[in-house]
């Protein structure tokens, strides 16, 4: 487990870190899909199977290849080699970020090792469980999405015939 | 006994595990290797044959001999296609995208192999046994847009380029109605599970009643091909599923008549082999999984089990040759039409022709809703059919046809 562990979570810093340090666009998007891909299989090792499908199904599935469509409508994939990728002030960003990375996310995920071990015991996740919690106590937040969902369908609908039509 | 050949192979896996009690990383890694190695051989070798059945099936259709040189009735035809291929030169278009170029077919062949391990062969015969293997099924097949798009952009060909287009929008069209066809057996079998998909198409009272002729029908009767929901939503899943293998009548992504070989284009040698081979094997988990839903999965009289599995996919896949033999390629607006406006508003109509056939059954029984569902669900789902079909026809084609440029 521990061993997996590693392995993902290495293949997905890399996948983050090609996908900002890449020149060629399509490969900047195909390394963020490297990187869902690695963070699907520590869903896995979560065992959470339902949003491991669900990363691979929508992320990899369908916002990659959105992503990908997007591209192609770009001229130019491969970025200008004379500029740098690094902006001026980047050791100060990175400084930021490494002191709130500290400051925050490590004590949180140091008190959620302590908690989560006493809850392991009756925690079951499996898709049925998931499905009766989104269909019966939390219905009508599901139903709000779903409409909405809808209504941006129609409007892209709409908004696709009306430019192309008359 | 049913479903003997299943357990024979189980405990004969359990054994060959067991062997290796003193050793238990050597045990995991032979377990695993016992869950992967004879799928992926017997489904290499099944695409072997089916390319051989396939070649042979057209020519029958066109009235030729098809291979027959090569062995008794051409049968190592596939073996001699595969050392030529192995020793064909691998050409890399000197501007292509090296890397993706090499992967696309890769990228291709991995989650194809993937897809067939959630295929339930038997009883207890899966290699990725998961709570949730459908959803799994189709995040995997999901994945094959991403390598065909690979294929075609790393290519640097217009041809390559044109097919991955096409690809992309054709498979992820035809996702929505093959996932949504899906949808109606998952409500009623109330399960994602593959194995319990299966057993929702067994009648349980019959195969426990000791009577041999209701074992017989029990394990028949049952698939859900026979309710009208499930007859329809099969025509849906399986008009669909030929689109997402990208066969014939919905290959357009390789159209030879028009764009030479699609995604293909840039390929030869080993890498070609490899793209046919996972076409051929997401045909054949496709074809698996379209048995599993609505054909009963491995159920069926008197040898249930793997060999029940194993006829039905390859009928369905011998369907899939006799329709390349018959029907000519779609045009590409007449595909993107089709999905969107006949099979995803029927797929969707016949999620509510399923749900009140579910509420129907638990009500008036399963005799009273099972003709009835014929009777009204199905004719509801004919009318619409219809009504579509009426709609979408193109104004065009109603009066005589017009020939422009003829005289």
């Amino acid at each position: 487990m521990t061993v997996a562990f590693y392995i993902m979570a290495a293949i997905a810093v890399l996948g983050a870190v090609m996908a900002i340090a890449l020149r060629n666009v399509v490969h900047a998007v195909f390394s963020v899909l490297l990187f869902f891909s690695a963070l699907a299989g520590l869903f896995i090792l979560l065992l959470a199977e339902f949003i491991a499908v669900v990363q691979v199904l929508v992320y990899i599935g369908s916002v990659g290849i959105l992503m990908l469509f997007a591209i192609m409508l770009t001229t130019k994939v491969t970025g200008d080699p004379t500029r740098k990728l690094l902006s001026r002030g980047w050791a100060w960003g990175g400084l930021v970020s490494g002191a709130l990375l500290l400051a925050f996310l490590v004590p949180l995920i140091t008190q959620s090792k302590s908690e989560s071990n006493s809850q392991l015991s009756n925690f079951n996740p499996s898709v049925k469980d998931l499905g009766l919690t989104l269909m019966d106590p939390y219905f009508a937040s599901v139903g709000v999405i779903a409409l909405l969902l809808t209504a941006g369908l129609i409007a892209a609908v709409v908004a696709a015939s009306s430019a192309s039509g008359e | 006994m049913n479903n003997f050949i299943d357990y024979k192979l189980i405990e004969l896996g359990q054994w060959t595990v067991g062997l290796f009690n003193d050793y238990p990383v050597v045990q995991i890694l032979v377990h695993l290797l016992l869950a992967t190695l004879p799928l992926t051989l017997v489904f290499m070798g099944a695409f072997g044959f089916s390319t051989w059945l396939e070649r042979k099936g057209l020519a029958r259709i066109q009235n030729r001999l098809g291979p027959n040189r090569v062995g008794i009735f051409g049968l190592l035809q596939p073996l001699a296609d595969g050392i030529k291929m192995l020793l064909k030169e691998d050409i890399v278009p000197d501007r292509s995208d090296k890397l993706f170029h090499f992967l696309a077919p890769v990228m291709l062949m991995v989650p194809a192999f993937i897809a067939v391990g959630f295929l339930p062969l038997g009883d207890g015969l899966m290699a990725l046994p998961m709570d949730s293997a459908i959803l799994f099924f189709f995040a995997v097949g999901s994945l094959n847009t991403i390598a065909v798009f690979m294929a075609g952009w790393s290519s640097r060909n217009k041809y390559s380029l044109l097919g991955g287009m096409r690809a992309v929008a054709q498979m992820i069209s035809y996702e929505i109605p093959l996932v949504l066809s899906a949808v109606a057996v998952i409500m009623f079998s109330g399960s994602l599970n593959a194995q319990e998909i299966v057993a929702s198409q067994q009648i349980q009272s019959w195969l426990a009643s000791g009577n041999l002729v209701k074992e017989f029908f029990g394990q028949i009767l049952g698939w859900h091909i026979f309710k009208p929901w499930g007859f329809a939503g099969f025509i849906f899943f399986f008009v669909a599923a030929l689109a997402e293998a990208n066969r014939s009548p919905f290959d357009l992504p390789e159209a030879d008549s028009e764009i030479i070989a699609g995604h293909l284009t840039e390929y030869s040698g080993f890498k070609y082999a490899i793209f046919f081979m996972a076409e051929y094997i997401s045909a054949f988990a496709i074809a698996g999984i379209a048995t599993t839903l609505f054909l009963g999965g491995w159920s069926g009289p008197v040898i249930a089990g793997l060999p029940w599995f194993i006829i039905k996919m390859f009928s369905l896949f011998a369907v899939m040759i006799w329709i390349r033999g018959t029907l000519p390629r779609l045009r590409v607006d007449q595909l993107m039409g089709y999905a969107w406006k006949f099979l995803l508003p029927l797929a969707i109509l016949n999620i509510f022709v399923a749900g009140f056939y579910y509420f129907a059954e638990q009500q008036f029984g399963s005799l009273a809703a099972f003709i009835g569902g014929w009777v009204i669900g199905f004719g509801i789902l004919q009318t619409a059919a219809k009504g579509l079909s009426r709609l979408n026809k193109s104004p065009t084609l109603d009066g005589k046809r017009v020939y422009q440029l003829v005289e």
